[in-house]
């Protein structure tokens, strides 16, 4: 695993408010950042955030390609 | 790395519904900026034709009042992608007609209008239940432009899509502030096509 993408997996994660995750979405151009979703697929079809990425919490760690270390990423 | 303090759970905000791969097989993820500009194109006609129905079905004149804006506004968006288009592609003189010939029939399969009405008759009653309305239909459009980003290998086509879903975002946040002025109260339960 690359340790750039190792560090931000595993490195210090910074909890958001609702408010601010929907004001730092409303501020940011897309594209600019990741929102990632790590529940189910079926909990993800009965409702998830517009535009998040789905990755399974077990499949996060073999999924770190999928990852831009580059972009600030938000995690749910 | 950023992490959202309670969840889902706890998000008061926009959400869509769905699976990761509904709706992309409308795209192999390889289009070109212009291929991607036509199949957007045909999103937003789609839209507008639906309000459009819309407003020739209902009675409330102020709900037909506001199906008109939102139909002006997938207009507007029709026009920007327009322009782009004018951009990419220089040698056609009228680019409005070149996409109306090629629009795809989006959403055909599963979204037949009538049938759609029909099943959500409730929310043309009031101004609150029709923003309800919409703001879930663009709620489901901002999700499947970013799905089809995700999807898209293309960069150029990539930005495209990320631009209309710019768009879509303000769009949802001027519905979000228009429902919560003091009159929105009820909560609507949509049924999408795609929904048992």
């Amino acid at each position: 695993m690359k340790p750039v993408l190792w560090r931000k997996l595993f490195g210090p994660v910074k909890a958001l408010e609702p408010d601010q995750v929907k004001d730092y979405i409303l501020q940011h151009p897309e594209g600019t950042y990741a929102l990632i979703d790590v529940r189910q697929p079926g909990e993800y079809e009965a409702e998830h955030i517009p535009g998040a990425q789905l990755i399974p919490l077990p499949d996060l760690a073999n999924s770190l390609n999928k990852l831009d270390p580059e972009k600030p990423t938000i995690v749910y | 790395m950023y992490n959202l303090k309670g969840g889902i759970k706890a998000w008061q905000g926009l959400k869509a519904v769905g699976p990761v791969e509904l709706n992309l097989d409308l795209i192999q993820g390889d289009e070109s900026p212009v291929a991607m500009i036509e199949i957007s194109y045909g999103m937003e006609e789609t839209l507008r034709k639906f309000y459009l129905l819309a407003s020739e079905q209902i009675k409330n004149g102020e709900v037909v009042a506001l199906l008109k804006k939102l139909g002006d506004i997938e207009e507007r968006h029709k026009q920007i992608l327009l322009s782009r288009y004018a951009e990419l592609n220089p040698s056609e003189p009228d680019g409005q007609a070149g996409l109306a010939d090629r629009l795809p029939q989006i959403l055909e399969g599963g979204f037949k209008f009538s049938e759609f009405l029909d099943r959500n008759r409730a929310a043309f009653q009031s101004i609150p239940e029709l923003l309800d309305l919409a703001m879930m239909i663009e709620t489901q459009a901002l999700d499947l432009y970013l799905r089809f980003a995700m999807k898209m290998s293309e960069e150029s086509s990539k930005k495209i899509l990320y631009k209309i879903a710019d768009e879509e975002k303000a769009h949802l946040e001027a519905l979000g502030k228009l429902r919560d002025k003091p009159f929105m109260e009820k909560k609507l339960t949509l049924h999408l096509p795609f929904m048992s």
